[in-house]
């Protein structure tokens, strides 16, 4: 089958659009948290939440029984509660009429299941008269042509086909057809975990796989004729079309069922659409797949699957097939779904499945005629049983058992329509209790002016775990700290020092422009030592294919002291293995922009060395016997500048042939040539900023938090990660504002610029004046254990190194402070509580801990962004659940950087905070279910067992504590500090943010500085609401003079 | 008369088709004390009829027919869902190899032990069979699974019974299957280690579908704490009494 140029567009638009409810999920080497549901935040919160539980099958809510235990716990605000039951109640006539408000009351705080059952065969009559106590009505036979449609709507033509035959008859193609396309993935996208690697990957996908399968023998032997299918047609497109005729399914059909299959390893399609799009990752260029690819392997597997079982067991074999069946045997096709499906009565199951094994037609009739009026009897029992129940619960015991017919009928509708918005309800009364805590320890009174300079001044991450940290450094010293997003404002895209790829130190909504290199300063050598050479060479030993087998009985005992020392001492084991490590070597960061001759002598200076290399490599000539007159005009030759025998050939005595096969070996094998230079500079043109940009960047930076004034002689910039090991996850606890890496390199990269002379006169002109004591130092800020560490000291003028002592004991008893405040949550319940020494050892070991499953809590239970001056949240304890960024209106009379706050650093934590919520309340679907069974997959990302799709979201031990969610699942409640019209004008400025606060996947408060007082966006429109105390006691005058107008 | 004997014999120790028998009856019967009564006593008639016969008339087709029926049993465990119906088929696997025990002429007392060390697992069984019915209207696997998270009492016993008819160490069924593999020939010790390897694969397949996974159906309640207690004093004492008598007779 050839397809039309048109036909194949069409198809592949489809599959795109298909696709996008599927979020992006990105190699875990940089984890990226977002929102699961991203592809529908199009949508109303409950809306979307409804279409992922249907695409998804995850849940977007707690469970009822969770949500009561935290009621019972103080972190729901009952009031809210009451008030929402009474508001909804009042939409329901039918249960307002017996009391709706005690019933609903009483269902959501003390029942645990649904009292809504489904019911297919029992009627209304049927509970009425059961709650009666009397019995059903005598049954009237069963109506066979109902359940055969019944069945047809079980099974619409989008629902994939080998669905279809796993309802019918038990078979579990799904899961086999998972298996083998997991198979696949595993082999075509490995990236360097395998020691043999697939063939033909640089051909893409579907090609790839196409020719081995063609000649599979496994599949073969399993029947599976991958062959026969694959060679209908030349393009994926066109294996797609084939196949979804030839199982019958109509074209209007295609889309949705296209996006079932897709979402069915929606883990891995996430990584594929990731890929297919991210031009830069060196895996995707050098072997391209898409998700076009990955559909159709996934249909030919699946046609492979539904032949063999329709040819060995007689199953249907497409839709006409499976049409003809229901047809002719309704019972027994029904039967068999009730079985199949996990639906069965219990008490009959058994009887059930021999008599379907069996099938024979008059058994099946027979069963049929005892099953249906069984579970119509079971179904009006369930019905009355769960009315009677809530009825006692909420102490009116008849309240359903007097209502006739009609009534009880419009009560269990508005009831099953209740149920269907209770998650809201819920979500909603946990928000404002955590909505009125953090409101109430707020400091609302203004600043007061300080009397000098602070000792330091600090600017850490906007993440929640430096709340902490900052409050502590605040209450033991002279410290001023600031919120500012992690990368500091500066996009950078980042080739470490030894590294070929880049990595994009910024969110993953901005594309950085700039390139900053680390080399080294040359200080130490960097000749591989003896211990380095015998890592590589175990490392080597252990992934290759043969070597493992006499490696373990060789060397084994070596990986054994290795194994003790981790496990019984892994402190002081880490300390011994680090002084026989190599240390990295101390490296600088080009940050300044090149100019033309730079880059030209650049690219001059590495041909020349590859020029000496390649006369040593071909001739054997030591450097001391060429001179830089030949390199030079070797260089000119390959460059195509110079004409003629050269100085090199003449000395040497090389033939005309000898010297022009010489110079095209420069040109080919050593890349010496015009169009290969020219693209070397073009690269070299990437690397830096200029000095406007620097400029502006640093300039941007300072403004946004507030910091014009008042420097101290310390700013540090402190970047953030988290150091942990045998963990997959460590990177999901880096820095979300860097792409999921360490912090700290934009810290340099900031710090570099701000301490440049020429930067600082020209941010002088902008009325930012930086003194010249002020020295920008860049710090990391180690999340598990709480250490900051200084960086480039080397840097630091002699007039500042007086005073390092006294900084490093600020930091370091900051350190011991949040270590005292935040270990004790990660101890088993009833533990003592640690000393603040004792809890620094512990965070310190959990940095070096291979058994430990937890390291820290991340950014759990984060709840609020609080955007403004940090006299609002400086006193107060906020639990680390706050992001807190600095903002000074004042600063910002026509809003940009309040913008630019909200699209940037807003949008990252709302995917945070997402990524919490829905990995907690179905930590299986949404999360990724217990680390303990994960293994890592193609150094990509985890799987479960041995074999499954790529988890997405966060692990159980990030979320749950005892199989209880530690993080609260709510929304991320933002607060910005602005004047109404200011900070409104700014998120309604903001497409993105607009669309998230309107459809409910933020919510936002605006604290009006100058009138004192607070609005919140409540169903589509803003509302004054009253401050939680008598607010503040003198107005911030500073602030209403200098509010915009 | 001897053969007459045997041929009884394979009705109580059962080997198919003769095994029938002793399957409809369990599944006839819902009650769990008669139940219970039928699996203790109903191998121990076999084991008298044995006795009483002589095994050395057709020695060799005994043991290939006893080890066939064993196997053939422990395959079927793997498709049963019914917790009933799998303990029948356990026992229905297991007891047959009281044959090949008794070919290797143990003492009456060695030969009374093995049959009941073997019938320990399936008796066990039938406790969680009525435990989940009580509490899940059937005991039928795959149909409300995860237990784990609500029943953990419940589960924890469901884990150690399976354990128990896995014949892991510890449990009278791994030392009954030690004294039958130290006197088989080749080909016997591999037949018993195959059915041995289906008891485990059909275990797993057993807990997968009740005590693992996601949970799902309704709420129940978990076993008290004096009844887990109580079952975990039971198997206590089997694994006890199963030491002892290893100690003293193999």
């Amino acid at each position: 089958m050839n397809l039309s140029l048109g036909r194949r567009l069409k198809i592949r638009s489809m599959v795109h659009m298909a696709a996008e409810p599927i979020p992006n999920l990105w190699p875990m080497r940089t984890f990226i948290h977002h929102n699961p549901l991203h592809g529908l935040e199009d949508l109303p919160f409950p809306e979307a939440v409804a279409q992922g539980e249907a695409l998804f099958h995850g849940r977007g809510f707690l469970k009822r029984a969770d949500y009561q235990q935290w009621l019972a716990l103080g972190r729901v605000d009952r009031d809210s509660l009451e008030a929402s039951i009474h508001a909804t109640v009042g939409e329901y006539p039918a249960l307002q009429s017996i009391d709706g408000n005690a019933l609903i009351h009483a269902l959501l705080t003390r029942r645990r299941d649904p009292v809504t059952c489904q019911r297919a065969f029992a009627s209304l009559d049927d509970v009425a008269a059961t709650l009666a106590g009397e019995a059903p009505q005598a049954p009237h036979g069963v109506n066979v042509e109902a359940l055969a449609d019944q069945l047809r709507g079980a099974f619409p033509p989008e629902r994939p086909f080998y669905e279809v035959l796993d309802a019918l008859f038990g078979t579990r193609t799904g899961e086999t057809l998972d298996e083998l396309l997991i198979k696949t993935c595993l082999d075509f996208f490995d990236e360097g975990q395998s020691a043999w690697q697939m063939p033909g990957r640089e051909k893409g996908l579907f090609t790839a796989w196409s020719r081995l399968a063609r000649r599979n023998l496994r599949l073969f032997l399993r029947g599976l004729h991958v062959h026969r299918i694959v060679g209908q047609a030349d393009s994926p497109e066109g294996v797609i079309a084939f196949i979804l005729d030839e199982l019958g399914i109509p074209e209007e059909a295609w889309p949705d069922l296209i996006a079932r299959e897709l979402t069915h390893l929606h883990g891995w399609a996430g990584f594929i659409r990731w890929r297919a799009t991210t031009s830069h990752y060196y895996w995707a260029r050098e072997y391209p797949a898409d998700l076009v690819d990955f559909l159709a392997i996934r249909l030919v597997l699946a046609l492979a699957l539904v032949r063999e079982h329709a040819s060995r067991w007689r199953m249907p074999g497409n839709r006409t097939e499976l049409d003809t069946l229901i047809t002719e045997r309704p019972a027994e096709c029904y039967l068999r779904h009730e079985l199949f499906t996990g639906v069965v009565l219990p008490p009959l199951a058994e009887r059930v499945e021999d008599v379907v094994a069996r099938g024979r037609p008059a058994e099946v009739a027979t069963l049929l005629g005892r099953y249906v009026p069984a579970r119509r009897r079971v179904e009006s029992e369930r019905q009355a049983r769960a009315l009677d129940d809530l009825a006692e619960l909420a102490g009116m015991p008849e309240a359903f058992r007097q209502l006739d017919r009609d009534h009880l009928g419009r009560v269990l509708d508005e009831l099953a329509a209740f149920e269907k918005r209770e998650g809201m309800i819920w979500l909603e009364a946990m928000e404002a209790g955590y909505r009125h805590s953090l409101l109430a320890r707020l400091r609302w009174e203004p600043p007061a002016p300080r009397a000098k300079r602070p000792f330091a001044q600090l600017l850490f991450c906007i993440d929640v775990r430096s709340e902490r940290i900052r409050r502590q450094l605040e209450t033991i010293g002279d410290y001023q700290t600031y919120g500012i997003a992690g990368f500091f404002g500066v996009p950078v895209s980042f080739i470490a020092l030894g590294k070929g790829s880049e990595d994009h130190l910024c969110p993953v909504v901005v594309t950085p422009k700039n390139l900053v290199l680390e080399v080294s300063t040359g200080a130490e050598k960097l000749d591989t030592d003896l211990y380095s050479s015998a890592e590589h060479l175990l490392h080597d030993l252990k992934h290759s294919v043969l070597s493992p087998y006499f490696t373990v009985e060789a060397i084994g005992l070596l990986f054994g002291f290795d194994l003790v020392g981790k496990t019984i001492a892994p402190r002081a084991y880490n300390r011994w293995r680090h002084k026989i490590e190599t240390d990295k070597p101390s490296t600088r960061l080009l940050v300044d922009k090149l100019t033309r001759e730079q880059a030209d002598s650049v690219v001059r200076a590495l041909q020349r060395v590859i020029i000496v290399e390649a006369i040593h490599k071909e001739f054997g000539i030591e450097r001391e016997s060429i001179t830089d007159a030949m390199i030079r005009e070797l260089r000119e030759a390959a460059m195509e500048n110079h004409a003629g025998q050269t100085q090199f050939a003449r000395d040497f005595a090389l033939s005309e042939s000898a010297e022009s096969r010489f110079i095209r070996t420069l040109q080919g094998d050593y890349r010496i040539n015009r169009s290969y230079a020219q693209m070397q500079l073009e690269r070299l043109g990437r690397i830096g900023f200029s000095l406007e940009e620097q400029t502006y960047f640093v300039a941007q930076a300072l403004r946004s938090i507030g910091l014009t004034e008042g420097f101290s002689r310390f700013v540090i910039l402190t970047g953030h990660g988290s150091h942990s090991h045998n963990n997959p996850y460590e990177s999901a606890l880096d820095c979300g504002a860097c792409g999921g890496s360490h912090g700290l390199v934009s810290a340099r990269v900031l710090a570099h610029m701000a301490n440049k002379p020429a930067v600082r006169r020209r941010i002088r002109q902008q009325g930012i004046h930086i003194p010249d004591d002020a020295w920008f130092l860049p710090a990391f800020h180690n999340t598990t254990s709480d250490q900051i560490q200084l960086h480039d000291l080397d840097l630091l003028p002699a007039s500042h190194l007086v005073y390092l002592e006294r900084l490093r004991n600020g930091l370091h008893a900051a350190k011991r402070r949040c270590a005292a405040e935040r270990v004790p949550t990660l101890l088993p319940e009833g533990a003592p509580e640690p000393d603040p020494i004792r809890a620094a050892r512990i965070a310190e070991r959990n940095t070096v801990d291979w058994a430990q499953v937890r390291p820290e809590w991340g950014l759990a239970r984060n709840a609020g962004f609080i955007i403004g001056r940090r006299h609002l949240t400086e006193a107060s304890d906020l639990e680390g659940r706050a992001f807190l960024h600095s903002y000074d209106y004042r600063l910002d009379p026509r809003g940009r950087l309040l913008e630019s706050i909200l699209t940037g650093p807003l949008v990252v934590a709302q995917w945070i905070n997402m990524e919490h919520y829905f990995s907690a309340v179905d930590n299986e679907r949404y999360g990724s279910g217990s680390k303990v069974y994960h293994n890592v997959a193609c150094r990509l990302g985890v799987i479960t067992g041995n074999l499954s799709d790529l988890r997405t979201g966060l692990p159980s031990q990030t979320v749950l504590q005892d199989g209880w969610p530690y993080h609260d699942p709510v929304r991320l409640l933002t607060l910005v500090e602005a004047p109404f019209e200011h900070a409104r004008a700014a998120i309604e400025g903001v497409a993105k943010v607009r669309s998230l606060v309107v459809n409910g996947w933020i919510l936002v408060m605006i604290l009006d500085p100058a009138t004192d007082r607070l609005y919140r966006f409540v169903e589509g429109e803003w509302r004054e609401e009253a401050l939680p105390d008598a607010g503040r006691d003198a107005t911030d005058e500073s602030a209403a003079e200098g509010a915009p107008s | 008369m001897s053969i007459l004997l045997l041929v009884l014999a394979a009705f109580f120790l059962p080997l198919f088709p003769a095994s029938v028998v002793f399957n409809r009856l369990a599944a006839a019967n819902d009650h769990l004390g008669v139940r219970l009564a039928l699996f203790v006593l109903w191998p121990q008639i076999g084991v008298l009829l044995i006795l009483w016969s002589d095994l050395a008339v057709a020695p060799g087709l005994i043991a290939a027919w006893a080890l066939l029926s064993a196997l053939l049993y422990a395959f079927r465990m793997l498709t049963v869902r019914e917790v009933g119906r799998w303990s029948a088929m356990l026992a229905s696997s297991a007891w047959p190899l009281a044959w090949l025990y008794a070919l290797q002429t143990p003492g009456v007392a060695n030969l009374v032990a093995f049959t009941l060390a073997l019938t320990v697992a399936p008796v066990l069984m039938l406790l969680v069979c009525a435990a989940l019915t009580t509490r899940l209207e059937a005991a039928y696997t795959g149909l409300h699974g995860g237990l784990a998270r609500d029943l953990p009492r419940l589960s924890g016993v469901i884990v150690v019974t399976t354990l128990a008819a896995m014949a892991l160490p510890l449990f009278p069924g791994f030392f009954a299957l030690l004294a039958v593999l130290g006197g088989a020939t080749l080909w016997m010790a591999i037949g018993i280690l195959l059915t041995w390897l289906l008891w485990s694969w059909a275990g797993v397949r057993l807990l997968e579908g009740t005590v693992f996974g996601p949970r799902s159906g309704p709420i129940a309640a978990d076993l008290t704490v004096l009844a887990a207690w109580g079952l975990s004093l039971l198997i206590g004492v089997i694994v006890a009494g199963g030491l002892a008598w290893t100690g003293g007779a193999l």
